[in-house]
């Protein structure tokens, strides 16, 4: 027997892929060839006839038989479809063919011999003979209609394989080729066939000469549209609707001979559709109408236009409006695609165009009425299409508008014209930045060119009239962000006729500062001059050298909005170089030292933080959008602050100081920090040493830049200077926050500096800002220098722990501010990941048996895994990821036992909301069913803090999982009561726990089943209609939405 | 309803901001950081219920003809609001004088008021004089307890009003 024989006859028993393995291994080595194979099978395949003579009369015998056919056929086919492909020569090819086509005029045999097939026709050296034969056999044998859908795959695949590589073969087939292809591709109906068939049609459509089959072919591709299949939920195919949809789309536009064929499909479709059909029927409008080309869509151009006017004129949707337009302007490109661009004359434009926009014109008549809305984006969808069309249709439109502005009788009417000719002017932009810049640089002016004085001077006008104000800007704001329309001398007067708008006391019900600001800020973009010799002035001269009275309302509120409007506009450099300038005069003025109480102090202050306040905001948005220009005012801005800041602090007691005043203090480091986060690490560095002469040897010169001379000496760290230069270590701590790592403290010993800096901040005479300040220089030192400070770290746990924390001679208050050290200095370990972070929150966990710190503990092991403004990235802090995760997971599981039932159960309770309320709720939702319990037995306790925390907790975590509904419905009821308690004004004073409590009230009836509330209802209705009548705005307006939200509560 | 269109291309305006007065622009504080001029903390202060509240109330109901809110149709407006001691005035204009929508309109706020009030008011709406050519059986029906009460008993109606009270608290609401 041989190797062959043997192992065609294995596999005849037993079917093990083995078999094929090692045919298909002798094959490649060379020891078998497909013919032995073959040959060896011949005995299954082909003695048919003798053995149905004698044993065809037992049915048993004629299955095995069959069996053993169509198990031979497999086999072959197994054994081809991983055979390499050079070991199969012409000849080999030829006999497989013959082959396989005659096993296709049996029913049993089709199966493997379309598998085999499958295989054949991808191999290199078939010729266009057989593959005529193999088309041949399928045509006459196939029925595809009795097959299964993996059969008929086969048969695509085979098509699409012999498409690929023998497209000439097939060419020469010609029209019996596709009108039997066609008749196989009929009716199919299967996702994964559909995806082959649409590709082959499509290559069909492209390649073949198909005119005489057009309708043919429109069946089978026209009748899928739309397609509306939705995949299974396990499609192991993975075939999206969006998949075929594309490749649909792609036969769709295959061909111009579609064209009047399928135009009415698709507006049958857009008529009578579903929203998504319709934007689908118009996607596809969008490829195909230029492929139908001009000819086509101008004989059905009116058609087409008016199931386009409906969805724009009567929109379902927006998404759908939008795409309506889109499709509109295809077709206007599409009819006008064969007209040379050249002609700019009228003659070029369609009758079709024409007509619609003179249809849209006779709308725009009545610009008050919504439908002039739909008409002006038509129009612009005019404006968008380029050419001619674009002018032509600008042109009326515009002319239209400005006159009906200049209408006497339509004076009502100015707001909807300003905003139509916005939209109008927006489009037209939107035209010039899309053209290419060979094109736009030297011929295309926008088509408004020619109308832009009218509409310069319409706008100006309605800049007067205060219902068109606030058009006439959205308006100016259009016009200046086009490109080369507006020159500079007109921008000039823009600028000047809005600046105007300023001076004007804001209209109560109209209030345009925002838009007006929008306007400058865009034209300070293109030409800062204009402003800063026309709009600054005016602001400027409403800040008074003097601060207001008490009384002058309207004077201090004008100063503010003229700082705002200051601070809004003067992002671009020049501007704010003289913004820093101004203000720091005005400044100088404010903050002088006075000899006696001549002024009012409190007002004066007021004043000036609010003009700092304005600096601080307006280098805020420098610093976050990166602008260059902020690190030169270190030399420019920071001198001048430090002088103002410690001329005060010198000043005895005695004397009127207004920049010792806390308030300004603040603002003060927050510019610092501003300031001193983007400079560089030279530019830090020399800020840190002039701070550190300043602070800490007296010298004053560096950091005020020679400005200051002070006979007093400058002391601030020691422990008996005067509060307000304690006070103004503030300043001080705002530059070492932002340092990068790199910039070393210049001191001998940083430990020795820390344990100082403690001392300094736990002194009985220090404030909260102080203690504030000095526990920012510690985080952000003990986080960046971790291992100069390991002395200080070993003191803090072995010493301080116990003189401080834990010292229970010493007042409450003291250990409290310790508390507070503590918990920067365990964080700024615990974001960087630190192994000693953990001593440092056992200690924390010891003093939760406490009677006198607990609830401060408590609140310390939450706030140890928030938020801080020093330890951030902007300030270059060492932060590492998942610190927070790794925080509550060595925290959690200790708090949740201790809350179960230790006696100092409350604190634990207390710790655990407070944490849970700190971290992103991803980190414990999955904990959330067992923290439910303890969650309420919280809401139990006093602190209306705690209980704001609670319920927020809960409101936060009520929609997160399904497994969570389940935990809030299994307490439903428990929670609909202690909200209900939580929300009256008569048992719970502080009204941020009602409003929580109430928004709380308010989710449950889109989570909780009906059925578990009902008996809720009437009496939550009922204590609802009371909390209606809290004395707190905030918490009445939570109350209606949660009244609103359980009448409409029903099962 | 069925199916007639009374006003098929209404006038459509801009809606306000709302926008209540910080401490500072009221004159009540000199500082302008909120920070120092503590908001909801102060507990004594009580805030009444003003003209500004009851109109942030009805401005978001959507009208049942059209995708807009009753504000950007002019339907309500702050002015047409007077509040007395325990008594509400709302009056409301229809955009057309044969709007049949107008007692749908004005059930929608009288719901709306009805769920959002405390009960010590007493609440009258009414059509603007001169601006409905049914104004006064519009107004009795209105303002009559017994038939506001039997509309609300029927399901198809009430469906309408609550869609059309969808919009609680206007755009940024949940």
């Amino acid at each position: 027997m041989t190797t062959a024989e043997r192992l065609v006859r294995s596999w005849m028993a037993s079917e093990k892929d083995s078999e094929v393995d090692e045919s298909v291994a002798g094959i490649s080595s060379g020891q078998l060839t497909l013919l032995d194979i073959i040959k060896a099978l011949g005995e299954f395949l082909t003695s048919e006839e003798d053995r149905l003579r004698t044993k065809g009369e037992h049915i048993a015998h004629l299955s095995v038989f069959l069996f053993s056919v169509i198990a031979g056929v497999e086999f072959l086919s197994s054994v081809l479809g991983r055979c390499p492909h050079e070991k199969l020569n012409r000849q080999a090819i030829r006999v497989l063919t013959t082959f396989y086509c005659s096993k296709l005029e049996d029913l049993e045999t089709i199966i493997p011999a379309l598998n085999g097939l499958s295989y054949l026709v991808k191999f290199p050296n078939i010729q266009s003979a057989e593959v005529k034969d193999i088309l041949n056999a399928i045509f006459a044998n196939v029925k595809m209609r009795a097959l299964v859908q993996s059969t008929r795959f086969f048969v695509f695949s085979i098509v699409n394989s012999l498409i690929a590589s023998h497209r000439d073969t097939l060419k020469e087939m010609g029209s019996a080729f596709l009108a039997a292809y066609v008749n196989l591709a009929v009716g199919e109906k299967d996702p994964r066939n559909l995806m082959l068939a649409f590709a082959i049609a499509r290559v069909l459509l492209v390649e073949f000469d198909t005119l005489a089959h057009t309708e043919d072919f429109f069946d089978i591709t026209f009748c899928y549209f739309p397609i509306t299949f939705r995949p299974p939920p396990d499609d192991p195919y993975g075939i999206s609707a969006d998949d075929l949809k594309q490749s649909l789309r792609l036969c769709l536009c295959a061909t111009p001979a579609f064209g009047l064929l399928g135009i009415p499909v698709f507006l049958e479709k857009l008529t009578a559709g579903s929203p998504s059909t319709k934007r689908d029927t118009l996607h596809a409008m969008d490829t195909c109408l230029p492929v139908y080309g001009p000819a086509v869509t101008r004989e059905l151009g009116k058609k087409i236009w008016s199931s386009l006017k409906i969805e724009i004129f009567q929109p379902t949707d927006p998404d759908t409006e939008h795409s309506a337009l889109n499709t509109l302007q295809v077709l206007l490109r599409t009819m006008h695609a064969d007209k040379s661009q050249d002609a700019v004359g009228e003659d070029s434009i369609t009758g079709l165009a024409q007509d619609m926009c003179s249809e849209c014109m006779q709308t725009l008549k009545e610009p008050e009425k919504s439908q002039a809305r739909a008409a002006m984006k038509v129009i612009c969808a005019f404006a968008r299409a380029n050419g001619p069309l674009s002018s032509f249709a600008v042109l009326q439109a515009a002319e239209l508008l400005i006159r009906n502005f200049h209408d006497p009788d339509e004076v009502s009417n100015r707001a909807p014209v300003v905003i139509l000719l916005t939209e109008l002017i927006d489009a037209c932009r939107g035209d010039v930045t899309h053209a290419s810049v060979s094109q736009s640089s030297q011929s295309t002016l926008s088509p408004l060119a020619a109308s832009k004085d009218a509409l310069l001077g319409l706008l100006i006008v309605s800049l007067k009239g205060p219902a068109t104000c606030l058009p006439a800007l959205h308006g100016l704001n259009a016009l200046v962000r086009t490109p080369k329309l507006v020159a500079d001398d007109e921008l000039g007067y823009i600028v000047l006729e809005v600046s105007e708008l300023l001076r004007k006391e804001p209209d109560e019900v109209e209030d345009v500062t925002m838009d007006t600001l929008a306007l400058l800020s865009t034209i300070a973009g293109i030409a800062p001059h204009h402003l800063s010799s026309q709009t600054l002035p005016i602001l400027f001269s409403f800040l008074p050298d003097v601060a207001p009275s008490r009384d002058a309302i309207t004077q201090r509120a004008s100063y503010w909005r003229a700082l705002s409007s200051l601070s809004a506009l003067c992002v671009q450099p020049q501007l704010f170089e003289i913004l820093v300038v101004r203000l720091i005069a005005k400044l100088d003025l404010l903050c002088a030292i006075l000899p006696s109480r001549t002024i009012d102090q409190e007002g004066t202050a007021a004043y000036a933080h609010a003009i700092l306040t304005a600096l601080a905001n307006t280098l805020d948005v420098k610093v976050s959008s990166k602008d260059v220009d902020v690190p030169k005012y270190a030399e420019q801005l920071l001198p001048h602050l430090f002088r103002l800041y410690l001329d005060a602090a010198l000043a005895s007691s005695e004397v009127v100081a207004i920049a010792a005043d806390p308030r300004l203090l603040q603002v003060g480091a927050r510019i610092i920090r501003l300031v001193s986060q983007t400079l560089n690490v030279a530019g830090q560095e020399k800020l840190v040493a002039a701070v550190f002469a300043a602070y800490t040897q007296g010298d004053v010169k560096l950091i005020t830049g020679g400005l200051l001379n002070s006979a007093t000496p400058f002391a601030p760290l020691h422990l008996n200077a005067s509060p307000r230069q304690r006070n103004s270590f503030t300043l001080f701590s705002s530059t070492i926050v932002s340092l990068r790592k790199e910039v070393r403290m210049p001191v001998d010993n940083l430990s020795t500096f820390l344990s100082e800096l403690v001392a300094w901040s736990d002194s009985p005479s220090s404030t909260i800002i102080q203690r504030e300040a000095a526990s920012h220089v510690l985080a952000s030192n003990v986080n960046k220098h971790v291992d100069d400070v390991s002395d200080f770290l070993t003191s803090q746990l072995e010493g301080y722990s116990s003189s401080a924390l834990k010292n229970t001679s010493i007042p409450a208050e003291a250990r409290k501010n310790a508390i507070s050290t503590w918990i920067s200095i365990t964080r700024a370990l615990l974001v960087r990941s630190h192994p000693s972070a953990n001593a440092f929150i056992n200690h924390l966990f010891e003093l939760l048996d406490d009677n006198t710190v607990d609830w401060d503990a408590a609140r310390a092991i939450g706030l140890l895994a928030s938020e801080d403004v020093v330890l951030t990235k902007r300030n270059d802090a060492v932060l590492k990821i998942l610190h927070v995760q790794k925080y509550f997971n060595v925290v959690m599981p200790r708090l949740l036992e201790g809350a179960k039932g230790s006696r100092r159960e409350t604190a634990y309770l207390v710790a655990l909301a407070y944490l849970i309320n700190a971290v992103p709720k991803a980190i414990y939702a999955s904990q959330m069913p067992s923290l439910m319990p303890i969650l309420l037995r919280g809401l139990d306790l006093v602190d209306p803090s705690i209980r704001s925390h609670i319920i927020n907790t809960l409101s936060n975590n009520i929609d997160v999982t399904s497994a969570d509904k389940d935990a809030v419905s299994m307490y439903a009821s428990t929670l609909v009561l202690a909200m209900l308690k939580n929300c009256m004004y008569s048992e719970m004073p502080d009204p941020g726990v009602r409003v929580a409590a109430l928004k709380y009230l308010a989710l449950l009836p889109g989570t909780v089943r009906y059925d578990l509330l009902h008996p809720y209802k009437t009496r939550v209705l009922k204590e609802l209609a009371k909390v209606l009548d809290d004395p707190k705005r905030a918490v009445r307006k939570e109350a209606v939405v949660a009244r609103t939200n359980w009448y409409k509560y029903s099962g | 309803m069925n199916g007639e269109i009374f006003n098929a291309n209404p006038t459509v305006y801009a809606s306000k901001r709302s926008a209540r007065k910080s401490k500072f622009e009221a004159g009540q504080s000199l500082w302008i950081d909120e920070q120092y001029q503590p908001e909801l903390s102060s507990e004594s202060e009580v805030e009444p219920i003003d003209e500004d509240e009851i109109f942030d109330l009805i401005r978001f109901i959507a009208d049942p003809e059209h995708p807009n809110s009753l504000e950007e149709l002019r339907v309500v407006s702050a002015e047409q609001i007077k509040i007395g001691d325990n008594h509400i005035m709302v009056e409301f204009t229809p955009t057309v004088p044969h709007c049949g929508m107008s007692t749908l309109i004005g059930l929608s706020i009288r719901v709306r008021l009805m769920r959002s009030l405390p009960q010590r008011f007493k609440v009258d709406i009414r059509v603007k004089p001169g601006s409905h050519q049914s104004e006064l059986a519009v107004n009795k029906q209105l303002n009559d307890k017994e038939r506001v009460a039997a509309a609300l008993e029927n399901a198809a109606l009430l469906e309408t009003l609550e869609k059309c009270l969808e919009p609680v608290g206007g755009p940024n609401s949940r």
